[in-house]
């Protein structure tokens, strides 16, 4: 059999998602390191001014974060001011829409080399332990125990950054649907 | 639909067994290559290891055109420049690498800069950056332990920086592993030990971790079996080269296992260790296995109980109810691990080793966390669960 026809809108819609879900991943960044002590400690021991992506290979969507120093991040769109310290890039739309609809945890994307790593592997370990605890705290329990190894017990949610998160999170499941469905 | 998705890769051509040196001449040949330069250390030269690989070579009629042997234990970017010197004013056209880690790592550094052109290491560091392949590249390991001559990473110290450079490309893999069982029969016991049980951990935590799938799973049972039935005879009876050449081998196996699954905790708390107390790798790996597993028993009951069948062997495995299979096989190798205390006190705890301070146990676990190997670790480590382990390996 030929091949069947590509699915212009489920592709697109794919996209489209996996754009907003990186918006929404930034912004959160931003959000919890301005209220989650845990998620600071971590990002503390970064350099102060360091640059780091997330993008899809080759020139697929992307979202930037600077850390602007005592374990806060600045959300920078998909523009970087300059050259990025740390870049985890997935090799395929596919395989980000895997991990950003939490069908495929971020550790197991890893071991299934769906993405690389340039740069420092310790600050990559970080920024994964961040990206993990995010994911715990604008998802419900059931659906972040999916997305990361374990779900942490110490979770204390501060409604504010949580209910903003959770917007975007809805508008980001609609678009999943849409993609599913077509 | 299943989740399940890996990656295999093992390009190696592994020529093992009796007499096994004798066919790097015709390897050689095979490749283009006639003007070999051998790395190798001098610990591998006064153990009359270099020997049966010069005569092998010498009575086919191939020449080795130079040999460095002053590779250090840990191996520097500076190490790397002046044997590439050497390399290119001899005219070489290919490397051996006769030895343990260090040589093997040295060896493949060395391979980048005559292949690729240049004096600076740092610009082909990280992963993915090499893109063509490298000059022909034979290892020969004098250790049964670390798999290096099957695996696609090397780490070179940069003095200057003092920082460590990590290479990764499936190009820095060695045409060839021969593996000859002259070339381990005067391990000393404690060397031994200590390489067999860092094999023993490559297979088990291959076997355990997250990246596991079935071909390298295939690999690292058949190495646990080969360990399990003939560590403890090769230190009873050094001399007994069927069984040398079989840990050799599980060493090689249980080397393509990890390289394609990865490792996990015990590895990340092992390289901390190392860098920070300066213990041999093999003796860390030892220290923690038990530990690690019985941390992460409840997330890897059923492959650790399925490696007793390798570990313990079928009898033990029968008998056992499958609900007590993952202990078992954690007995196993403790009770490994005490009879390699009596051959060669072969240390179990951290207090055992004399080396490391109980104050240290902090920063070991802080920059484990930071250590790659914990990525594919089956369950989230915090700070707490690092320090408990460290804990409970403390004695
Ligand atoms: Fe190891």
């Amino acid at each position: 059999m030929l091949a069947k026809p590509l699915r212009p809108m489920a592709l697109q819609a794919r996209r489209l998602y996996v754009e907003l879900m990186f918006q929404v991943m930034g912004r959160a960044l931003q959000g919890i390191s301005e209220v989650d002590q845990v998620a600071r400690d971590e990002a503390r021991e970064l350099p102060e001014g360091f640059l780091f992506e997330m993008m899809v290979r080759p020139r697929g969507p992307s979202l930037v974060v600077e850390h602007t120093g005592e374990g806060r991040f600045h959300y920078h769109g998909d523009n970087p001011p300059r050259p990025v310290d740390l870049s985890i890039q997935f090799k395929h739309i596919a395989h980000a829409f895997l991990v950003v609809s939490f069908q495929e945890k971020t550790s197991v994307a890893f071991a299934h080399d769906r993405m690389l790593v340039d740069g420092d592997i310790g600050y990559a370990l970080r920024m994964t332990r961040i990206l993990n605890r995010l994911e715990a705290f604008i998802l419900p329990k059931l659906v972040a125990s999916r997305a990361v190894k374990e779900y942490p017990a110490n979770l204390k949610l501060p409604q504010k950054v949580l209910s903003a998160a959770r917007i975007y999170l809805k508008v980001a499941t609609q678009f999943f649907d849409t993609a599913r469905a077509s | 639909m299943s989740q399940r998705y890996y990656e295999f890769f093992c390009p190696v051509k592994v020529i093992a067994g009796k007499a096994a040196l004798e066919h790097i001449p015709y390897e050689l040949s095979g490749l283009g290559a006639g003007r070999p330069l051998l790395i190798t250390d001098k610990g591998v030269r006064a153990a009359g290891l270099l020997e049966p690989v010069l005569e092998a070579c010498e009575e086919g009629g191939q020449e080795i055109v130079t040999i460095y042997d002053d590779v250090p234990p840990d191996s520097s970017t500076h190490v790397v420049k002046d044997i590439a010197g050497i390399y290119r004013s001899e005219q070489c056209d290919s490397i051996i690498a006769v030895g343990g880690g260090s040589a093997i790592d040295t060896a493949k550094a060395v391979n980048i800069l005559v292949s690729e052109g240049g004096d600076d290491l740092s610009a082909y560091a990280g992963a993915g950056v090499l893109t063509n392949p490298l000059k022909p590249f034979f290892v020969v390991p004098t250790t049964a332990g670390t798999g290096s001559e099957v695996t696609s990473v090397a780490v070179i110290a940069d003095t200057e920086k003092s920082v460590k450079l990590p290479f990764t490309s499936s190009f820095l893999l060695p045409d060839a592993a021969i593996i000859d069982p002259r070339m381990t029969l005067t391990l000393p016991p404690h060397i031994t030990a200590a390489t067999g049980m860092d094999a023993l951990t490559h297979a088990t935590e291959a076997f355990t971790c997250m990246a596991k799938n079935p071909l390298s799973d295939a690999y690292a049972t058949a190495a646990v079996k080969k360990i399990s039935n003939n560590l403890l005879k090769v230190m009873d009876n050094p001399k007994n080269a069927d069984s040398r050449l079989e840990l050799a081998e599980a060493s090689t196996m249980a080397g393509i296992a990890f390289s394609n699954s990865m490792v996990g905790l015990v590895h990340a708390l092992g390289h901390a260790t190392g860098a920070i107390c300066h213990l041999p790798h093999g003796l860390c790996m030892s220290l923690y296995l038990p530990y690690v597993l019985e941390y992460n028993l409840e997330t890897i009951r059923e492959p650790l109980g399925e490696l007793l069948l390798y570990m313990a062997g079928p009898d033990v495995y029968a008998t056992t109810p499958a609900n007590r299979r993952a202990e078992e096989c954690i007995s196993a190798i403790r009770k490994l691990r005490d009879a390699l205390y009596q051959h060669c006190k072969l240390p179990r705890t951290l207090q055992e080793t004399g080396n490391v301070e109980q104050d240290q146990l902090d920063r070991i676990a802080r920059v484990a966390l930071d250590d790659g190997s914990i990525m594919f670790n089956p369950r989230e480590v915090t700070l707490d669960d690092a320090l408990a382990v460290l804990k409970r390996a403390w004695g």
